[in-house]
């Protein structure tokens, strides 16, 4: 029995609501489809009452975006370092991990390659493969002391992680408000990095990052469905005791996930320095920790679910920065229609899982 | 000895925000419900607030209470989540969360109330403490801050004190057993959200028409999950709570004081330590009180009659 009963007793007494045992595939994507159909579209009213004109969202968001050869390439630009962040955010959650230091994890990751660049280590053509493994050891480092607190001393990760999202956003700006200011002007970022520091593009117009993007999907791919920490991960998955019981190396693998996690979010960092914005800033890392963990859980924490999720969000980031200038509408609304979408599809599974059923005479 | 107290004189200033999102936390989570969603609930209390001054003219009472009742609304949409459509509450609350940043962004720029400066309440001497050679100083406080030990006096006596406090404790020990007993677990829950999100506005309220008398996005720079932090150390008990942000707001108001002072320490680490210390803060609470379970019983499930266990 549905217990709102308890508080509204004639809306509700005719309807039962039942557990539903299955409902086919199909019909789930329908119901999830819809879902996100109707977040949209409230999401649309939102817009149309901050001034932005109806003809011109339906212009931004489908025709400009999808059907413009430089908006299309844009938009998979922008999507690499989200697709890097969203394969983070499925790893960790596939650990039962709540990494919700995507963002801290990604500004280390950018210190690194930026540290890189400034201090000149490596001969030119070794550049950026080390930028790109100094983002990666600062993107695991800054993971391992949640996860060792979360392993060996049950403290809450939820809250250390972003604790430490705060201090390493703090570092950041001690650093491009200090020693890293570019000392050409006085703006808070980074000297540019050189040309042969950047991401070049690989072949016609494709950036290296979305190819690196691409390839850690299947990375992830093959790490999370076929190797044999996948196993393992499915047994943590399922319930730590029985995990421990079939002796199954539950530290290790949490450990050696969560690391994973946070070395893709440092590379993250690294894509968007090096291949966006080509300095050190003090805001280039905002709304990319939502939006991992956004994409993670509306792909399931499936990778290649997480790759086709994160080209719609990064159609999102490409309109909003563009509602942004025109219009003046605030960078906040992507956060606000990610949000809206996220409570949409999580509530389409009370669908999937129930059924709202009408009883005659009204017996409850 | 000016400065010590000048700087104890500044302390419930910041620590009254705390201990108001702690309390209203804990009244959440004390019916088994997970609340992480305190900083986007402090910061539709502190848009609010603004708005709510700036449009009335200055009228700081009207603020503060409109300030609760919107947080109160919103809150109702994570009621409507984890309660009715039974979402994980953890992802429920981040998308709490991540919601009202979004909102109250688009909001403050829309309306055009970012950095428009309002006038808050005048300090209220505490007659006859204030009176007191020396240590006089320290009790001309806005009524609010006198208001906040009431406050938690009051919310101590019901939750300890009264049936409706043990209804309360029981819905969030074991709600399968307050069912049983008739007490409508769905309703508690619901009232217990919007209850103690309304403190959690005020606290936000608190920050933005109170202290810094003004707002910009984003304002609240992670006080809301500080508070969440301080619930686990007050293992879920008002008092501790209070004692949590004391220490908290000796933190924060040690920054401007230093400043002021003219001790150099690099800015940017300085912002860092309330971080810091929250983090040292849970490491410390997970060494000392290991075995010490005081969480309530059903802190983050779902409760779903048909599925009794």
């Amino acid at each position: 029995m549905f217990d709102a009963t308890n508080f509204q007793p004639l809306l509700v007494r005719r309807y039962t609501l039942e557990v539903r045992q299955q409902m086919s595939w199909y019909w789930q994507a329908i119901v999830i489809a819809l879902a996100l159909v109707f977040g949209l579209l409230i999401s649309a009213a939102i817009l149309v009452t901050a001034g932005v004109p109806a003809g011109e969202l339906l212009n931004e968001f489908v025709i400009l975006t999808l059907f413009d050869s430089q908006s299309l390439r844009a938009v998979l630009f922008q999507a690499a370092p989200l697709i890097m962040v969203g394969l983070a955010g499925c790893l960790a959650f596939r650990a039962r991990f709540w990494n919700l230091g995507l963002e801290g994890q990604m500004i280390w990751g950018a210190i690194g390659a930026t540290a890189i660049s400034l201090f000149e280590i490596g001969p030119p053509s070794l550049r950026l493969p080390l930028m790109m493994l100094s983002a990666l050891i600062c993107g695991l480092l800054w993971a391992l002391t949640p996860v060792l607190l979360k392993l060996h001393l049950k403290v809450n990760e939820i809250i250390s992680t972003l604790m430490l999202n705060y201090i390493a956003l703090n570092f950041l700006l001690h650093l491009v408000y200090g020693s890293w200011k570019d000392p050409r002007d006085s703006f808070p970022y980074s000297p540019q990095y050189r040309t042969f520091e950047r991401l070049p593009e690989v072949f016609d117009g494709l950036s290296l990052a979305v190819v690196l993007a691409l390839l850690t999907a299947l990375f992830v791919l093959w790490f999370t469905g076929v190797s044999r920490a996948s196993l393992y991960l499915r047994f943590v998955d399922n319930g730590l005791g029985v995990a421990r019981a079939v002796g199954v190396p539950v530290n290790r693998v949490v450990l050696g996930t969560v690391l994973l996690s946070g070395a893709l979010a440092g590379v993250a960092g690294f894509m968007v320095t090096a291949g966006q914005e080509g300095r050190l800033t003090q805001s280039f890392y905002v709304g990319y920790g939502f939006s991992g963990i956004l994409i993670a859980f509306l792909a399931r924490n499936q990778p290649i679910a997480a790759t086709v999720v994160a080209l719609l969000v990064a159609t999102l980031f490409v309109a909003g920065r563009s509602l942004q200038v025109f219009y003046q509408i605030p960078f906040s609304m992507v956060q606000l229609i990610q949000a809206i979408l996220v409570i949409c599809v999580a509530s389409s599974e009370f669908f999937i899982h129930h059924r709202i059923r009408r009883i005659q005479g009204g017996q409850s | 000895m000016t400065m010590l107290i000048s700087w104890v004189g500044n302390i419930p200033d910041f620590a009254v925000p705390f201990a108001l999102a702690a309390l209203g936390l804990i009244l959440i989570e004390r019916t088994g419900v997970l609340a992480l969603g305190a900083e986007g609930l402090m910061l539709v209390g502190a848009l609010s607030g603004i708005g709510a001054s700036l449009m009335t003219g200055g009228s700081t009472v009207w603020a503060l209470i409109i300030a609760m009742i919107a947080a109160a609304v919103v809150s109702q949409l994570f009621a409507l989540m984890v309660l009715v459509m039974r979402i994980n509450q953890v992802i429920s609350g981040l998308a709490l969360v991540f919601f009202c940043q979004g909102l109250t962004g688009l909001l403050g720029t829309l309306m055009n109330w970012t950095n428009k400066p309002v006038q808050g309440l005048q300090a209220q001497p505490l007659w006859p403490l204030s009176e007191l050679p020396l240590v006089g100083k320290l009790f001309v406080q806005n009524p609010v801050v006198y208001l906040t030990p009431v406050i938690f006096l009051l919310a101590v006596l019901v939750l300890n004190r009264t049936v409706l406090g043990l209804r309360v404790r029981a819905v969030g020990e074991n709600p399968q057993a307050a069912d049983a007993a008739g007490i409508s677990v769905l309703a508690y829950r619901c009232a217990a959200i919007a209850a103690g999100s309304a403190l959690i506005g005020l606290a936000g309220a608190y920050i933005s028409v109170l202290s810094t008398k003004m707002w910009v996005a984003d304002m609240i720079g992670g006080r809301g999950w500080i508070a969440v932090a301080l619930v686990i150390f007050a293992r879920w008990a008002p008092w501790k709570a209070l004692a949590g942000a004391l220490l908290f707001g000796c933190i924060e108001a040690l920054i401007p004081q230093m400043a002021a002072s003219g001790i150099r320490l690099p800015q940017y680490f300085v912002f860092m330590t309330p971080y810091a210390v929250t983090l040292g803060v849970m490491i410390w609470v997970a060494i000392v009180s290991r075995d010490n379970n005081s969480q309530p019983g059903a802190l983050g499930e779902p409760f779903i009659r048909e599925e009794r266990r």
